[in-house]
């Protein structure tokens, strides 16, 4: 299978705190990885890193072209409906208006807020909130998602509708890196990466 | 391709604005507040003053009350500028951090934040126009306007910047209100000028050129233009630093 993710020797430190020490491995299409640990163990440092958004002190990271990332928090702008955000992000990935308004449906009928498509971001609930946050994340269908804790606040059918998608992007060839704290989750990965005191294992 | 890109943000950014009913009510509730209290207090006794970009001899001789109404108005326009390109910058900081990984340049979400100040502050600098000529009539009513507009962006500038330097929102307010209340809130009064020690140190301040662009386009038939153009240069400066600080800050290890 094709490499779509390798991490090599990845270093990274806060001051004189190590975070992550030299963490390595390598994700191929169609591969679903989860990164379970502690808090504070660095997961959410080790996805930063492979996003972009962190440098790593050393080390080398290959990303493919196309990744979706949904951040641990909720990152939207309260005074935009659900659908301006849609809009606002396939003009970012460079969609079609007819791929994204496709992709856009289906997602929302998926997670089920098609009902709240213009509603202000802040008169949503926080479980609809995560959908939007996650939603986003998936819209342009790219190589690799990388997804931070993706279900928190979400209803325990909206969490099995989130593994139901999960497992149909995965099968048609899109790889997921998901961080998790549930024990339940670990069944449904084809890897499991631990992060204990900065080291992966 | 990029242009849409900048148009998008740009879009989305003015939106929000518009939907912040509260902030829009109190961007002109406060500069007729101003003017009301100046009105209110201030005598109409004539004032002589200088004004150094005219001439360090001539006195001009207005109604104390017409120039503290100039005065006010730089200052208000100043003030709300900086809050505004501020909170710009700041209040979604780490959304236009996440656009940026979808594919949209900081720079392009620099130029439509900048964008948004640009004709927001020009509404303002009209509706703080024509609330001033409901006291009185300035000589130059256009090139009030603009020194007005001017003070608006050079403190708009250094809004933007305060908010790229600055991630706290309390500290970014200390730190505006700190320059703000001393440069546009007092220093640049003429009347104060007039005797103040070291002017040489009022003069490097941001509100000098769009102070002095106003007063004299308001009360004199002199010249103006270089004052304003100076104004520009000294907001392009403020707002070049930030948008490098804000596409260093912004960047993506790729």
């Amino acid at each position: 299978m094709p490499i779509v993710l390798k991490v090599e020797h990845v270093s990274r430190s806060f001051g004189r705190q190590k975070i992550l020490v030299d963490a390595s491995f390598t994700m191929s299409t169609g591969q679903l990885i989860g990164i379970t640990g502690e808090n504070g163990s660095g997961k959410s440092t080790l996805l930063k890193i492979i996003t972009g958004i962190l440098k790593p002190d050393s080390g080398r990271i290959k990303r493919p072209t196309s990744m979706g990332y949904c951040p641990q928090e909720v990152l939207l702008f309260g005074q935009l409906t659900v659908l301006e955000h849609f809009k606002c992000w396939a003009k970012g990935y460079g969609m079609t208006p007819t791929h994204w308004q496709e992709s856009m449906e289906l997602l929302l009928q998926q997670f089920q807020f098609e009902q709240h498509l213009h509603k202000l971001v802040e008169q949503l609930s926080g479980g609809t909130k995560q959908k939007l946050n996650l939603a986003l994340a998936l819209l342009h269908q790219p190589d690799l998602l990388v997804l931070d804790e993706p279900y928190n606040g979400f209803d325990w059918e909206t969490y099995l509708r989130f593994w139901n998608h999960a497992e149909a992007i995965v099968a048609g060839g899109q790889s997921i890196l998901v961080v998790s704290h549930f024990i339940n989750d670990q069944q449904r990965f084809d890897h499991i990466l631990h992060l204990q005191n900065g080291l992966l294992s | 391709m990029k242009w849409k890109r900048i148009w998008s943000i740009t879009e989305i950014t003015l939106v929000q604005l518009i939907r912040r009913r509260i902030t829009l009510v109190l961007l002109l509730v406060i500069p007729s507040l101003f003017f009301w209290v100046v009105d209110f207090t201030t005598s109409t006794r004539i004032t002589p003053f200088k004004l150094a970009t005219v001439s360090e001899e001539t006195y001009i001789e207005v109604p104390a009350r017409d120039e503290s109404l100039i005065f006010i108005g730089v200052a208000a326009v100043g003030f709300l500028a900086s809050f505004l390109g501020l909170n710009l910058v700041q209040k979604n900081a780490e959304v236009h951090r996440r656009m940026v990984l979808t594919g949209y340049r900081s720079w392009e979400i620099f130029i439509a934040l900048f964008t948004v100040l640009f004709f927001t502050v020009g509404l303002l600098a009209l509706y703080i126009g024509a609330a001033l000529h409901l006291f009185f009539t300035p000589q130059n009513l256009v090139g009030t306007l603009l020194g007005i507009f001017s003070a608006g962006m050079v403190y708009g500038s250094y809004g933007i910047l305060s908010g790229v330097l600055i991630r706290g929102e309390l500290e970014g307010m200390l730190l505006i209100v700190l320059l703000a209340n001393i440069d546009a809130g007092w220093l640049q009064n003429p009347l104060f000028y007039d005797g103040a020690q070291h002017q040489e140190f009022i003069r490097y301040l941001p509100a000098w050129f769009p102070s002095q662009a106003t007063l004299t386009a308001a009360f004199t038939s002199h010249p103006f233009v270089k004052s304003l153009g100076l104004s520009a240069l000294y907001g392009l400066g403020l707002l070049l630093v930030g948008l490098l600080l804000y596409i260093y800050k912004m960047r993506i290890f790729k």
